[in-house]
């Protein structure tokens, strides 16, 4: 049922809309040539149901004799399109589009557009689909049609739905065309980038927050403490951390961080500058601070020798990954390594943030329809926020990710997020159990969310002993926490 | 409201009489008594005047005149806004105080982070408490009890409000130091 005219008291099916339009302009070239007068419409005509528009229309022209118009062609078929091969009526549907003059003497009738955009959006979804389904069947000229298709019914929408579809677009033009972006694109650019996207959702803040809460709670009681971070970027997860130490009753430990990051482009040492500015906060809360970047093209490069590991007695580790190790997929054997590395660290805790999807299924078709649902409503969430600058670049780092997801293959594609559970399994085959997030974390994220504007729709959800957070019923990523097999000590 | 202020500090009883005013929270008074005679208090006196107002108070008293804006933005002041507000954070006064200050001050914990934690979400509370998600084996958080205008004491934080706000407060220090916003390289 159209839900505008619903709420007037009548009732139209969406569907019929443009039948509806259609047998009105009927009746009203009826009335105006009508030779007898149109008394006999409100005296002998017996009406039922008037809500129902289309009968009721119907009633008044069989009433006035009018002979229906003749069947509306089809759309003209331009030569390059094939567009019959759209299952449904994706594209077409009869009558719905544009109709001619039913009689090319009269000229009173105009041709009849329907721009429904609530149904445009529908056939957006199903041409990106059907698109999708193209590329997969490698049919190529197709797939092309269909882009352009695309990119028109793009625009007749507003919103996240506009801006998702314009960013699968243009990353399905660039499987299509063979234009594979660079990569790895310019660090200080896609550092910028996360930065504004840290600032516009509560993505970044849940993920540091919750693994923040995991790592203190294994370090309570020791005094040296050490944290390696795969992700280091920016080291806005580590602020906190500190604050949270220095705080502790009894004094802070000593707290030493190794940060790992991939090569800058212009060669500067920005995992160093990184480090000097966390030096200089730890100075000013009067923690003991020790620092080592190291640039790495690869987790995988790493090796425990590398890290200057001290004996665990003296020592407690903590190793951190924010969405950094769904990029070892990209590679056979990589995860494999990285995991059997972290195990002879011998790490107190180890902390695991992913993106809650699975985009890297083998084939094309699903990995597209997952992201197209998983990004969508990562725009819806991003909808609500204040600043437009922030949003935009959000928005330009989530089409990074769509763009590697949908366009790239083999060693570039390297957004291969998978879901919790898949994580849980690989975990746990490479000898880990999992360590439970407490209610603190759970109460802290909330509140978190509470605070920040633009969005009541944000959820903190506990799985398992995981935190996930979503936008209303999706979950979108997800904190895990995990120790050796071997530990005969459970955390808490 | 008129009264006869003494020159020469007929302490006590109007000493009194101005605390009593301040409890109030009634401003117009305040500041009926600021233009009167209030400018021959001393700034120590001031001081521990201003020690036993709330937090809504003291912000408003800085507004008053330069020497109230001086006073009230003591960061001692604010201190005890602050703890007296919350759960015991386990940690020594001098700790909490030397770290706090060091990122930004007690004044700025309050009203950055503090004071928004203790209103009682009334944007999302709707959402907490009518959605409950089903997986979740805490449900919704419970909430600072509502607190209804004018009310003489703030509601009490529990420590996760506080280890949230002072771990914002560090995140913001650290995004304001030098370079953080310098993106061209």
């Amino acid at each position: 049922m159209d839900e505008l005219l619903a709420v007037v008291g009548y009732k139209v099916r969406s569907s019929d809309m443009a039948e509806v339009a259609q047998k009105l302009e009927q009746l009203e070239e009826a009335m105006g040539n009508a030779r007898d007068g149109i008394s006999q419409l409100s005296n002998d005509t017996v009406h039922f149901n008037p809500a129902d528009i289309s009968n009721w229309l119907e009633t008044m022209i069989n009433n006035l004799d009018v002979p229906p118009p003749p069947h509306p062609p089809l759309p003209q078929q331009h030569s390059d399109y094939d567009l019959k091969a759209i299952a449904g009526k994706a594209i077409y549907t009869t009558a719905a589009r544009v109709k001619p003059s039913p009689a090319e003497s009269s000229s009173s009738t105009r041709p009849l557009v329907l721009v429904d955009s609530q149904e445009n959006g529908i056939r957006l979804v199903h041409t990106l689909m059907a698109c999708a389904e193209a590329v997969h069947q490698n049919n190529l000229s197709l797939a092309e049609a269909l882009v352009k298709q695309i990119g028109f019914l793009a625009v007749s929408q507003v919103g996240a739905m506009r801006k998702v579809a314009t960013y699968f677009a243009e990353a399905l033009a660039r499987r299509i065309y063979g234009l594979y972006p660079e990569n790895p694109i310019h660090h200080s650019f896609s550092d910028m980038l996360q930065i504004h996207f840290y600032e516009t959702c509560p993505y970044l803040k849940f993920a540091h927050f919750t693994a923040n809460q995991a790592i203190l709670e294994a370090f309570q009681g020791k005094n040296r403490v050490h944290v390696i971070d795969f992700s280091m970027n920016q080291g806005m997860q580590w602020p906190a951390l500190m604050q949270a130490l220095a705080l502790r009753p009894g004094g802070p430990p000593a707290f030493r961080l190794t940060g790992i990051g991939p090569p800058a482009a212009d060669n500067s040492d920005h995992l160093q500058e990184v480090g000097w500015k966390l030096a200089q906060l730890a100075e000013t809360i009067h923690v003991e601070f020790e620092y080592r970047g190291f640039v790495a093209n690869s987790l995988a490069d790493l090796d425990a020798s590398m890290l200057e590991l001290r004996p665990s007695e003296t020592e407690a580790v903590a190793v951190n990954s924010v969405f950094e190790l769904h990029k070892l997929l990209a590679r056979p054997g990589a995860v494999e390594k990285v995991l059997s590395v972290v195990r002879q660290i011998r790490p107190e805790i180890v902390t695991v943030v992913e993106q809650e999807a699975n985009h890297n299924g083998p084939g094309f078709l699903d990995r597209f329809t997952e992201s197209l649902h998983y990004y969508s409503t990562m725009f819806d969430s991003l909808e609500g926020s204040v600043n437009s600058q922030d949003k935009v670049m959000s928005e330009v780092y989530l089409g990074k990710q769509i763009c590697n997801v949908v366009a790239c293959e083999g060693v570039d594609r390297v957004e291969r997020h998978e879901t919790l559970g898949q994580w849980r399994t690989r975990f746990g085959s490479a000898g880990f159990t999992p360590v439970h997030l407490g209610s603190n974390a759970f109460k802290q994220a909330s509140m978190l969310l509470a605070l920040f504007a633009g969005g009541d729709g944000y959820r903190v959800e506990e799985n398992n002993g995981c935190l996930m957070l979503g936008w209303h019923t999706r979950p979108l990523i997800a904190t895990s926490a995990w120790q050796l097999a071997t530990k005969s000590v459970v955390a808490h | 409201m008129k009264r006869p202020i003494s020159r020469d500090g007929d302490g006590n009883g109007d000493l009194l009489k101005m605390k009593k005013v301040k409890v109030d929270g009634d401003a117009d008074a305040e500041e009926n008594c600021v233009l009167r005679g209030m400018r021959y208090f001393d700034d120590n006196v001031l001081f521990e005047v201003l020690k036993h107002a709330d937090a809504r108070t003291l912000a408003m008293a800085s507004c008053v005149n330069k020497q109230w804006h001086k006073t009230a933005q003591d960061e001692r002041l604010w201190e005890l806004i602050c703890t007296k507000q919350w759960a015991n954070t386990g940690c020594g006064e001098e700790q909490l105080r030397s770290v706090v200050l060091a990122l930004g001050g007690f004044r700025r914990l309050h009203s950055l982070y503090l004071r928004p934690l203790s209103k009682p979400y009334s944007s999302s509370s709707s959402s907490s408490s009518s959605s409950p998600t089903p997986s979740s084996v805490w449900g919704p958080i419970s909430q600072a009890p509502v607190a209804p205008r004018p009310k003489p004491l703030p509601p009490r934080l529990g420590k996760d409000a506080v280890h949230l706000s002072l771990s914002l407060l560090s995140i913001r220090f650290y995004e304001k130091m030098s370079n953080f916003n310098n993106r061209t390289r």
